[in-house]
C-alpha cells in the first residue's frame, strides 16, 4: 500500500501535473483501490470546511500586506535608507542585504514576498558598486528564506493548522533562531570575502548627517511589525487578527505616503487572490488525501513501518532532515509541507520531540528546500529579477548560505533551548 | 473561439478582484472589531465567521484565473528535459486532470449546498447565518472555475488542431516551458528567410 500511493504520487507529480490536482488524484487512486467506503462523498464537506478556516484566513492577509508594502515603495524607502548604514565589515552592502531582509521578514509572512522586495531595490547596486555578483545576488536569495522564519510566517500557520499547534508559540520560537540564522548569513558573507577581496565591493561614502535624516523611513516597517507581531503578545489578537491589524496599518502608511490608489488596489487584490488560490486549492487536496489516508489505515502503516526500524531519536533526526534536503531539492516548499508534515509530525512527537521546536526545523529545511536546485523558488525569484545571465550564478552564490542552514540546524538540535525559551517564557 | 477566451480572461479578471475585495473588507472588519474590543470593550460579533466565509467565497472564485494565469504549481524538475511535444501533451493531462477533480468537488460541493436548502440550516454562532447564502456563492465561484478550465481546455485542443503548436503553449504550460516555446519559433523565423536569400 505504501508502494503503491509513493508511486502514484511522484509519478504524478514528475510529469507535472499540478501539484493540488495530483494530491487529490492520488487521494481517489487510494480510495479506489484500497477503501470499501466512498469517501469521496466527504469532498464537498472537507473543502467547505478547508476553505473557510477562520486560521487560513491570515495568509491572504499576509499575501496582501506584502502586496501592498511592494507597491507602495515602503521597503524601497527602507533599503535605501539602510544602504547609508552599511558597515566597514568585508562585505559593505550584503550585510545590508541581509540585515534588510531580516527586517523585513518581519513584516512578512512569505519569502517569495521577501527574496522579490528585497532583490528588486537591491540588484542596481551590485555593478555601481562592483560586488561580486554571484555572491551578492545569493544574500538576497538565502536572506530572503528569512521571511518564513522569522515571524510572521505563512508557512508556520500551515504547519499550525495542520498540526494543531499554537501558532503565536510557532512565532516566539522562530525568533531567536531567525536572528541567529541571519548571523550566520552575514558570517559567511564576511568569510567568503576574507578570502576573496575583491569581492566585497566599495564602501558607500555617507555622513552622519544624511544617515539621521533617513532613518524615519526605517519607521513604517516597525509599525507594521509592532501591529502584527506586538498585537498578538500583548493579547490583543489571535493570529489571524493580528494579520488583520498589519493590513490595515500597511494601507494607513501607504495612504500617508500618498501611494495608494484604485489602481494599485486593484492589482495588489490581484496579485493576492492568485497566490491564495493556488495555495488553498493545494491545502483543499492535500486535507482530502489525509482525510483517505488516514480512513484507509495509511498513516498507522507509515507509523508501523518507522517504529518498527527501532531507529534512536538521533538517528531519526537525521534521517528527517536527510528526507527533507533531498526532497526539498526537487519540491516546492507548501506542497512538500502539505504532503509530507501530517505523516511525519505525529512520528516525531511520539519520540519525545517537542512539535514547536519540529515546526521550527521543518521551516529551516523549507528555507533550504527554496536555495537548493533544480527547484528553488527563491532561486528563480532571484533570477526572474535579473535582466541577463544564466541561473547558475544565483544557485552557485547561494551555496555558501545552505552551509549557515545546515549550521542553524545542528545548532538548535544540540541546544533546543534556542528554540523554545521564548515560548516557555510567554507560558509562565 | 477567439471571443468566448477573451469573455472568459475578462470574466476571470473580475472574479480575481470580487475576491480581493471581500478579503479586504474582512481584514477592516476585523480590524475594526479588535479596536472596539480593545477599546470600547464591545464587539460587532461574527468578524471571525465572516472572514471565514471571505477566505472560502474568494478562494473559489479566484481558482479559474488562477488556472488561466498559469499559476497553479506544477513540478517542473523532470518536464523541462523532456521534448517539446510530450510537454504539451502532459500540458492536456495536468490540465484534465485538475479539471477532474475540482469538477468532483464542485459537484460535492452542490450536495452540500443542496443539504443545507433543504434542511435549511445555520451556522452554530450568534450570527446564526443561512448557511445557503455563503455557500451558493462558493459554488458559483467553483462552477466559474469548471467554465473557465473547459474553455481553455478546448482552446488549446484547437490551437494544436490548427498547428499553432507556440499559442497553445502560452495557454496551458508552465510559464517558463511556454518562454522557451516562444524564443524556439522566434528563432526559426529568424532563420527562415535568410535560407530564402542563400
Amino acid at each position: 500500500m505504501l508502494g503503491t500511493a509513493f508511486l502514484i504520487l511522484i509519478g504524478l507529480l514528475a510529469f507535472a501535473v499540478p501539484v493540488a490536482a495530483g494530491l487529490g488524484i492520488l487521494g481517489l487512486a487510494l480510495e479506489g483501490i484500497y477503501s470499501k467506503l466512498p469517501l469521496n462523498m466527504a469532498l464537498g464537506e472537507i473543502t467547505w470546511a478547508t476553505s473557510n478556516n477562520f486560521l487560513l484566513v491570515a495568509i491572504p492577509f499576509f499575501v496582501l500586506l506584502g502586496e501592498i508594502l511592494l507597491r507602495s515603495g515602503i521597503a524601497e524607502r527602507m533599503y535605501n535608507s539602510l544602504i547609508l548604514w552599511v558597515p566597514w565589515l568585508p562585505g559593505g552592502l550584503m550585510h545590508t542585504n541581509i540585515v534588510t531582509c531580516a527586517m523585513f521578514a518581519a513584516t512578512s509572512g512569505s519569502s517569495v514576498a521577501t527574496a522579490a522586495t528585497i532583490g528588486t531595490v537591491a540588484l542596481g547596486e551590485i555593478q555601481k558598486r562592483g560586488y561580486s555578483e554571484r555572491l551578492f545576488l545569493g544574500t538576497i536569495a538565502a536572506g530572503g528564506t528569512l521571511g518564513i522564519l522569522i515571524p510572521p510566517s505563512i508557512n508556520m500557520i500551515v504547519y499550525g493548522v495542520l498540526t494543531d499547534t499554537s501558532i503565536p508559540k510557532l512565532y516566539l520560537a522562530g525568533f531567536i533562531p531567525g536572528f541567529v540564522l541571519a548571523s550566520l548569513f552575514s558570517l559567511t558573507v564576511l568569510i567568503c570575502c576574507l578570502i576573496k577581496p575583491e569581492w566585497g565591493g566599495k564602501p558607500i561614502p555617507a555622513t552622519w548627517r544624511q544617515r539621521l535624516k533617513a532613518l524615519p523611513d526605517l519607521i513604517p516597517p516597525i509599525i507594521i511589525f509592532i501591529a502584527v507581531i506586538g498585537s498578538i503578545y500583548a493579547g490583543w489578537a489571535t493570529a489571524t487578527e493580528s494579520a488583520a491589524l498589519g493590513v490595515i496599518a500597511a494601507l494607513a502608511i501607504a495612504t500617508w505616503r500618498r501611494a495608494l490608489s484604485i489602481k494599485m488596489l486593484i492589482n495588489a487584490f490581484e496579485g493576492t487572490m492568485r497566490t491564495t488560490a493556488m495555495i488553498m486549492a493545494i491545502l483543499i487536496a492535500a486535507y482530502f488525501l489525509n482525510f483517505v489516508m488516514g480512513s484507509i489505515g495509511l498513516l498507522k502503516k507509515v507509523n508501523d513501518l518507522i517504529m518498527g526500524l527501532q531507529l534512536t531519536p538521533g538517528q531519526l533526526l537525521f534521517a528527517v532532515i536527510v528526507f527533507y534536503v533531498i526532497l526539498g531539492m526537487f519540491m516546492e516548499t507548501l506542497s512538500m509541507m502539505v504532503a509530507t508534515v501530517p505523516i511525519i509530525t505525529p512520528i516525531m512527537v511520539k519520540m519525545g520531540f517537542d512539535p514547536v521546536w519540529f515546526g521550527v526545523l521543518i521551516v529551516i529545511l523549507m528555507e533550504t528546500a527554496m536555495i537548493t536546485p533544480p527547484v528553488g523558488i527563491n532561486l528563480y525569484v532571484v533570477q526572474g529579477l535579473r535582466k541577463s545571465g544564466r541561473i547558475n550564478d544565483v544557485i552557485i552564490g547561494a551555496s555558501p548560505f545552505v552551509l549557515a542552514m545546515f549550521a542553524i540546524m545542528a545548532i538548535i538540535s544540540f541546544w533546543p533551548e534556542l528554540v523554545l525559551w521564548l515560548p516557555k517564557l510567554l507560558e509562565r | 473561439m477567439e471571443k468566448l477566451m477573451s469573455l472568459a480572461a475578462q470574466l476571470s479578471r473580475y472574479s480575481l478582484r470580487f475576491g480581493g475585495t471581500l478579503v479586504l473588507l474582512a481584514a477592516l472588519l476585523i480590524g475594526v472589531d479588535v479596536i472596539l474590543r480593545k477599546f470600547f470593550q464591545s464587539s460587532i460579533g461574527g468578524a471571525d465567521e465572516l472572514a471565514g466565509y471571505a477566505l472560502a467565497l474568494g478562494t473559489s472564485w479566484s481558482l479559474g484565473a488562477t488556472l488561466l494565469d498559469r499559476a497553479h504549481i506544477r513540478i517542473d524538475s523532470l518536464y523541462s528535459l523532456f521534448p517539446r511535444g510530450l510537454r504539451l501533451f502532459l500540458d492536456f493531462i495536468g490540465l484534465f486532470l485538475f479539471l477532474s477533480f475540482f469538477g468532483l468537488v464542485a459537484w460535492r460541493g452542490l450536495s452540500v449546498m443542496e443539504q443545507s436548502w433543504v434542511s435549511s440550516s445555520r451556522s452554530h454562532t450568534a450570527l446564526a447565518t443561512p448557511l445557503i447564502i455563503p455557500q451558493s456563492i462558493w459554488i458559483i465561484g467553483l462552477l466559474i472555475l469548471i467554465f473557465l478550465g473547459i474553455i481553455l481546455f478546448v482552446r488549446a485542443a484547437l490551437l494544436v488542431w490548427q498547428g499553432e503548436v507556440a499559442a497553445a503553449s502560452r495557454a496551458i504550460s508552465t510559464r517558463a516551458a511556454a518562454e522557451e516555446v516562444e524564443e524556439e519559433v522566434r528563432f526559426l523565423k529568424e532563420r527562415k528567410p535568410k535560407r530564402m536569400e542563400s
